[in-house]
């Protein structure tokens, strides 16, 4: 039985994570540590682990990798910590919100002979799985430019606060895209533009909307939208979306469009259901085959960083209000 | 009132039509080729010329619809001003903002009306849209995306190809949306766009543009002269209250002809009727000006910003660099 523990649930994902978790055979959520005692209880009962509060005590249980959903700015800490106890490490995306922490957690990881993977499900689902396939095989030529779009609903919390976060809409919904392009393409970003800002949300101290201009190995031209703007009311949390223009044809991705629309009275607003396969299962698969294997993630670290290269540059690009070059 | 067509493509048989059904008389037709005049002349019982500036000096006319490639509008319309006709000119305005000034000058000193079809501000669903956010539904606009995307379009010569001609997608289409983007939510402070403007191997020109507005709205315009099938536009508008959404392929109508055995199979094709067309309504709001009655939705103040704005999108394709309006 292989063993997988969870550090911090402040990242909403570490739900799904530990729900995927569950539903794989001969896998268990060994532990739960938080830095947040009473946010790590609440959640270890919830999904049948035991909360273990001293870090050190959590790491040297006999687990074979660690999740690490923590707030952006700790996945540092908490990665060098886990690889220092000898553990695999599936770090939340944006690896971290600079390139220093993002070179920093790849070197711990391989000084301690330890496997790292960023968690980008995008790369898992079956929708990008197959626009990936149609691109590579030649079927529509080169590829020209691509429109796209990461929307989301207002997360609040840790993700309006710069210190933690590392930024706002832009940090958080960017590099999905970023590193499914990569993946799709098998090219580097080179250039970024970014217009961003606080639209929506006008007490918030992070940008709540961002608009990419990228280019990318080859000449390809990319707009990216990163944002928090789907409302309350919204009958989903967001979407991921492609326009990819080719020589040879369009094709376009809506990577979640696999829903059933829900009317409820109790619930009031219209809810989508989502029905297709789910991506967190297969990352989790992978990472937990890769801990078992003493294998890379299929998604690594420096994927990660290459992400995060590009967030960062479209920040500067803001601010700024220059063209800058990615890494 | 007699009405003289210059431009015998899609877009003049369009107004001439619509201009007919209004009760005008579309008397004369003019286009570089006689051919193309005549088509639309025989419709109508009209004389048909090769000679354009003739046709529009001859004083029979009352009103010059426009509808000749981009850079060849401020000529006629300058012409048609200094004859004392009323002008009725295809969008964009001009193919620079020179153009625009020298024919809105014109057509001041002529008192003469001037007016640039911006339709989009007469589709309903625009019209719609706008009634939603100004109803408060969206809460304050914070982000807005538009698309317009279809085929590249052909026209007399191929002059949509020759992007020094048509501006490409970013000045013949986008127009529309930046256009109503203004008229919606105000001036814009700068642009950054990245066009494709592919001549080779193929055709295609694909533009994207985030103008930031001076209310601090950042909106992206996306212009696609790439899809191999339909033309279909999107509007996305996000407020801090609430969103709206809309999307031309959702119809009540979609149709589909049976092929014989063997043949390509058909492409779905959406219909959308509505009382009035967009063009119908455009020229209802031209006539009343003309009447007097009232002020039409568009000026050509308007259409000069539109154009200002679409040209600084392709500044900006040019150079990479974000230009400021």
């Amino acid at each position: 039985m292989a063993k997988i523990g969870i550090m911090s649930f402040a990242h909403m994902h570490a739900h799904s994570y530990a729900a995927c978790l569950a539903q794989l055979p001969d896998i268990e959520l060994a532990a739960v540590w938080d830095d947040n005692r009473a946010r790590g209880k609440e959640a270890a009962a919830q999904h049948g682990a035991p909360f273990v509060a001293d870090m050190k005590e959590f790491l040297a249980l006999d687990t074979g990798g660690v999740i690490v959903t923590s707030e952006n700015a700790r996945h540092r800490k908490m990665v060098e910590a886990a690889a220092a106890a000898g553990k695999w490490v599936l770090c939340e995306k944006p690896l971290a919100p600079d390139v220093a922490d993002c070179k920093a957690i790849i070197s711990a990881c391989r000084k301690a002979k330890v496997g790292l993977g960023t968690a980008f499900p995008v790369r898992f689902s079956e929708p990008v799985k197959a626009v990936r396939g149609m691109l590579m095989s030649g079927e529509y030529g080169e590829m020209y430019a691509a429109s796209c779009t990461n929307n989301g609903q207002f997360p609040g919390g840790w993700f309006a606060e710069p210190k933690l976060s590392g930024g706002g809409a832009t940090m958080d919904h960017t590099v999905h895209v970023a590193d499914a392009l990569r993946w799709m393409t098998g090219r580097e970003f080179t250039r970024v533009y970014c217009e961003n800002g606080t639209c929506l949300h006008g007490d918030t101290a992070v940008d709540d909307v961002g608009s990419l201009h990228l280019e990318m190995e080859g000449g390809i031209l990319i707009s990216h939208t990163a944002s928090w703007n789907r409302p309350k009311s919204y009958p989903t949390w967001g979407d991921v979306t492609m326009e990819i223009v080719c020589e040879k044809g369009v094709i376009r991705i809506d990577v979640f469009n696999q829903k059933i629309r829900v009317y409820n009275d109790d619930s009031v607003k219209a809810e989508w259901a989502y029905w297709g396969g789910n991506p967190d299962l297969a990352l989790i698969q992978d990472f937990v085959a890769a801990v078992d294997m003493r294998r890379d993630p299929a998604v690594s670290g420096t994927d990660g960083l290459k992400a995060v290269e590009v967030t960062v540059a479209a920040y500067k690009s803001a601010k700024s209000g220059r063209k800058i070059k990615v890494g | 009132m007699n009405v003289a067509v210059i431009g015998c493509g899609t877009m003049g048989h369009l107004h001439a039509a619509t201009a007919s059904e209004c009760g005008l008389k579309i008397v004369a037709c003019g286009d570089k080729y006689k051919h193309n005049a005549k088509v639309l002349a025989e419709k109508y019982g009209a004389v048909a010329s090769d000679d354009s500036m003739a046709v529009i000096a001859d004083p029979e006319i009352d009103i010059v619809v426009i509808c000749s490639p981009t850079p060849t509008h401020s000529g006629y319309a300058i012409a048609a001003a200094e004859a004392g006709k009323h002008i009725f000119c295809e969008k964009p305005f001009a193919r620079t903002v020179q153009q625009c000034k020298e024919t809105m000058r014109a057509a001041r000193k002529a008192k003469v009306k001037l007016f640039v079809a911006h339709v989009v501000r007469y589709f309903h669903e625009y019209e719609g849209m706008r009634a939603q956010i100004l109803a408060g539904k969206v809460g304050k606009p914070g982000f807005v995306k538009m698309y317009r995307g279809g085929l590249f379009p052909l026209g007399t010569d191929e002059w949509f190809r020759d992007y020094e001609q048509s501006g490409g997608v970013t000045l013949d289409s986008m127009v529309h949306d930046i256009d109503w983007l203004r008229y919606t939510f105000g001036n814009a402070e700068r642009v950054y766009c990245q066009a494709l403007r592919r001549s080779d191997p193929e055709f295609v020109d694909y533009s994207m543009a985030t103008f930031k507005l001076k209310n601090g709205v950042i909106a992206k315009i996306i212009g696609s002269w790439a899809a191999p099938g339909g033309f279909h536009t999107e509007v996305e508008v996000c407020g801090d209250k609430g969103m709206l959404e809309f999307n031309s392929l959702e119809t009540p109508i979609s149709t589909m002809k049976r092929r014989a055995p063997g043949e390509q199979p058909g492409t779905i094709v959406p219909d959308s009727p509505v009382p009035k067309s967009p063009y119908r309504l455009e020229w209802e709001d031209f006539l009343a000006w003309l009447y007097n009655t009232r002020l039409p939705r568009v000026t050509p103040h308007d259409a000069t910003a539109a154009v200002k704005m679409a040209l600084a999108a392709l500044d900006s394709a040019e150079t990479g660099r974000p230009i400021r309006l």
